[in-house]
């Protein structure tokens, strides 16, 4: 089933009296359950990419639909609710919220749809079991490591079970062991929930798990490779 | 959820949002406190006008406030007062003499209303008979066969009844006053010495002290030296009922003491018994009815009611007789509220600042929060219920802080007693209880929640500019 898919679209920015195509002519899909890498050097249109497909930005050419939704036919006010409902977004720099704990963190998007308090406390312990931290719970993010903190984004991001996660080079700011122990995170709930994972990266350890790995240069897609084992 | 990190976000930087907490409630204090004192003045003047002056509602003959003819008197006076004291809301009402003439003692002449009352009926009424200054005699209780007169301290004082001497008991008192012997030593020279203007005795005592002494202990000499002598003569002149001119002579039965040196010094009671007697004028004829309420907040039901019922008569209320009073009562509120509002306007830039920087120092989180999935709607309200918080949380210690005062100073009251002589020439105590109405608080809190909400805006206009990419792209 697809849960994205992208139709010749184009980027193009206007700085000052230079026109940058950040994105020219990308088509591509993304089957539900994928863990996929999108790789390729800087400026080549990685998180440009991962921008229009999380409805954070508008195509300038060009359409993206995600689970039925035409992105470029939504008013800004609607992306926002598309963004709630169905993307999920880690960040390299965790961009936790520093005045909640992780348990707040887990269950602010679940908040923010008004999940019933009870359903709303269940998912959190769930999903913070499932990356480890049960016991980290009423942490603030400053009294979290790195890896924990990241752990704790993965955990907000999977709450409300969107239909795929964006994560923009998750593993950049943190050290061998806990990249490895977020990506076994990733991997598992990849494998057990069918999360579909897109990301963008220039880690090896991240390519190296990738099941689908997507090369992007000067905004073209260069190659698309599919593996079947790791 | 958006309440509880608003809240939380204000003690983030708990140094700047204590500066911006500390300066409301320094705000908040210094308008309800300054406004509890300005309000305790304008109560204590209300309360002295209605209830030592004027009464709450005056019945006249038609013509006599413009003419003051004697003979300008309210027909069946007698009858009308039973009528009045039947109508609902009143508690007590009596009838009076009222003459314009002249008060002489072998020093001076002065200009006097000449009020004939019903001294019992009186008492039931008016506050002014607990005015008297101890020592000086009683109110109309004296027993003797002169005619009495009971008068204003500054009406005494203008006709020299007044006198200051620094007697041997006058001394004794300054030294339990605390007063340094030194000081008391170098009065000495003046002990026994009479001097007939308060003008005279401080220009010789000044001369004796330093500036310093007598700052300190100035008014508590002319305190200790004043002097009056129960039964001193005063003449009064006027026309009886004939336009013949009268006169007699009256002894002063006590001497009262109020805030208005307007009204002290104008305003003289004798029994009005006596004043008819000399006058010639009919028993039961009154040129003016004055009539206490049961509640000051009757008094405009009140006077339309007897307004209605008495057509031939001028009836008016305090309000009417002194509009001025009316208006700073009646505005008081709104006087506060535009007092508050300048304050709180003040304060209003120092919140947007420390709203502002806040909002810049987030940029990364707010972008964020945009990114996944807050709306402009909560972010806005995020940012607008922290300016709401940071103006509460100082505008609810400021009103603790104003309780306190209030509270503290409700007793024994602030001594204004260096500015004494300019407010009493217009009637207020120099003496002030300071108090305000719970209303007072509850357009502080409203004031206080607007204040947080502008406050808001600007900065929360800036968080949703923000590109929820280029707070990403920001990393």
């Amino acid at each position: 089933m697809k849960v994205v898919e992208i139709n010749d679209v184009h980027k193009i920015y206007h700085d000052t009296e230079v026109e940058v195509r950040a994105i020219n002519g990308v088509t591509l899909s993304f089957e539900k359950g994928e863990f996929t890498v999108i790789v390729g050097p800087s400026g080549s249109g990685k998180t440009t990419l991962l921008n229009l497909i999380g409805g954070l930005d508008q195509p300038t050419n060009g359409e993206i639909l995600v689970a039925g939704h035409r992105l470029s036919e939504l008013r800004p006010s609607e992306l926002i609710d598309f963004r709630m409902e169905h993307v999920g977004f880690v960040f390299q720099s965790y961009n936790l919220i520093p005045v909640l704990t992780a348990s707040e963190n887990v269950g602010f998007i679940m908040s923010l749809q008004k999940w019933p308090k009870e359903k709303r406390i269940a998912r959190t312990n769930e999903l913070l079991g499932s990356v480890g931290l049960s016991d980290r719970g009423n942490s603030r993010p400053s009294q979290l490591s790195g890896g924990q903190q990241q752990r704790v984004a993965v955990a907000r991001a999977l709450a409300t079970r969107p239909e795929f996660i964006l994560a923009d080079e998750p593993t950049a700011n943190l050290d061998s062991k806990s990249a490895e122990a977020l990506l076994d995170i990733m991997e598992k709930l990849n494998r057990d929930e069918e999360m579909t994972f897109i990301f963008s990266t220039h880690d090896a350890k991240v390519m190296k798990r990738a099941r689908r790995i997507i090369t992007l240069e000067d905004g073209k897609v260069v190659s698309d490779e599919t593996r079947t084992e790791n | 959820m958006i309440t509880e990190i608003a809240w939380k976000n204000i003690w983030r930087n708990k140094s700047r949002s204590l500066i911006v907490i500390t300066a409301v409630t320094i705000g908040v204090f210094a308008g309800i406190f300054s406004m509890a004192a300005i309000n305790s003045s304008v109560q204590q003047r209300l309360d002295a006008a209605v209830h030592e002056e004027l009464s709450h509602i005056q019945v006249n003959n038609k013509d006599f406030r413009s003419s003051g003819d004697i003979q300008d008197t309210i027909q069946g006076a007698d009858s009308l007062m039973t009528l009045i004291e039947k109508t609902k809301g009143v508690k007590a009402a009596t009838g009076r003499i009222i003459l314009m003439g002249i008060a002489s003692t072998s020093a001076k002449s002065e200009g006097v209303e000449i009020i004939g009352v019903d001294p019992v009926k009186e008492q039931q009424i008016f506050t002014l008979p607990e005015k008297l200054v101890p020592g000086t005699g009683s109110y109309f209780k004296s027993e003797t066969k002169y005619n009495m007169a009971y008068m204003g301290e500054t009406l005494a004082r203008d006709l020299n009844i007044i006198r200051f001497i620094l007697t041997g008991d006058a001394l004794a008192k300054l030294r339990n006053e605390k007063v340094p012997e030194l000081v008391i030593t170098r009065l000495q020279s003046l002990k026994d010495q009479r001097f007939i203007s308060e003008k005279a005795f401080a220009k010789a005592f000044e001369v004796l002290l330093s500036p310093s002494q007598n700052k300190k202990y100035g008014l508590k000499i002319k305190e200790a030296a004043w002097s009056f002598r129960e039964g001193s003569k005063v003449i009064l002149s006027f026309l009886d009922v004939n336009n013949v001119q009268t006169s007699a002579v009256f002894r002063i039965t006590g001497i009262f003491r109020t805030n208005n040196d307007m009204f002290e010094s104008v305003s003289l009671f004798v029994p009005g018994e006596e004043l008819r007697r000399l006058t010639g004028l009919r028993e039961g004829t009154y040129h003016r009815i004055i009539v206490e309420l049961n509640s000051d907040d009757l008094t405009g039901e009140v006077t339309s009611k007897l307004r209605e019922s008495m057509p031939g008569l001028e009836v008016l209320s305090w309000k009417e007789i002194q509009p001025d009073l009316a208006l700073m009562a009646d505005f008081m509120e709104q006087i506060y509220g535009i007092f508050m509002a300048i304050i709180l306007a003040a304060l209003a830039f120092g919140i947007v600042n420390t709203m502002l920087m806040a909002v810049l120092e987030r940029t990364r989180e707010i972008g964020m929060l945009a990114a996944i999935g807050m709306n402009r709607r909560k972010i806005f309200t995020m940012i607008m219920l922290e300016s709401v918080f940071l103006s509460l949380v100082g505008g609810v210690s400021g009103m603790a802080v104003s309780l306190a005062a209030i509270a503290a100073t409700a007793k024994h009251g602030i001594n204004l007693v260096k500015y004494s002589e300019g407010m009493e020439a217009f009637g207020y105590s120099a003496h002030l209880y300071p108090s305000v109405d719970i209303k007072f608080f509850l357009i502080t809190a409203v004031l206080i929640v607007i204040t947080g909400i502008i406050s808001s805006v600007y900065p929360a206009r800036k968080a949703l500019k923000l590109n929820p990419v280029e707070a990403i792209r920001g990393e």
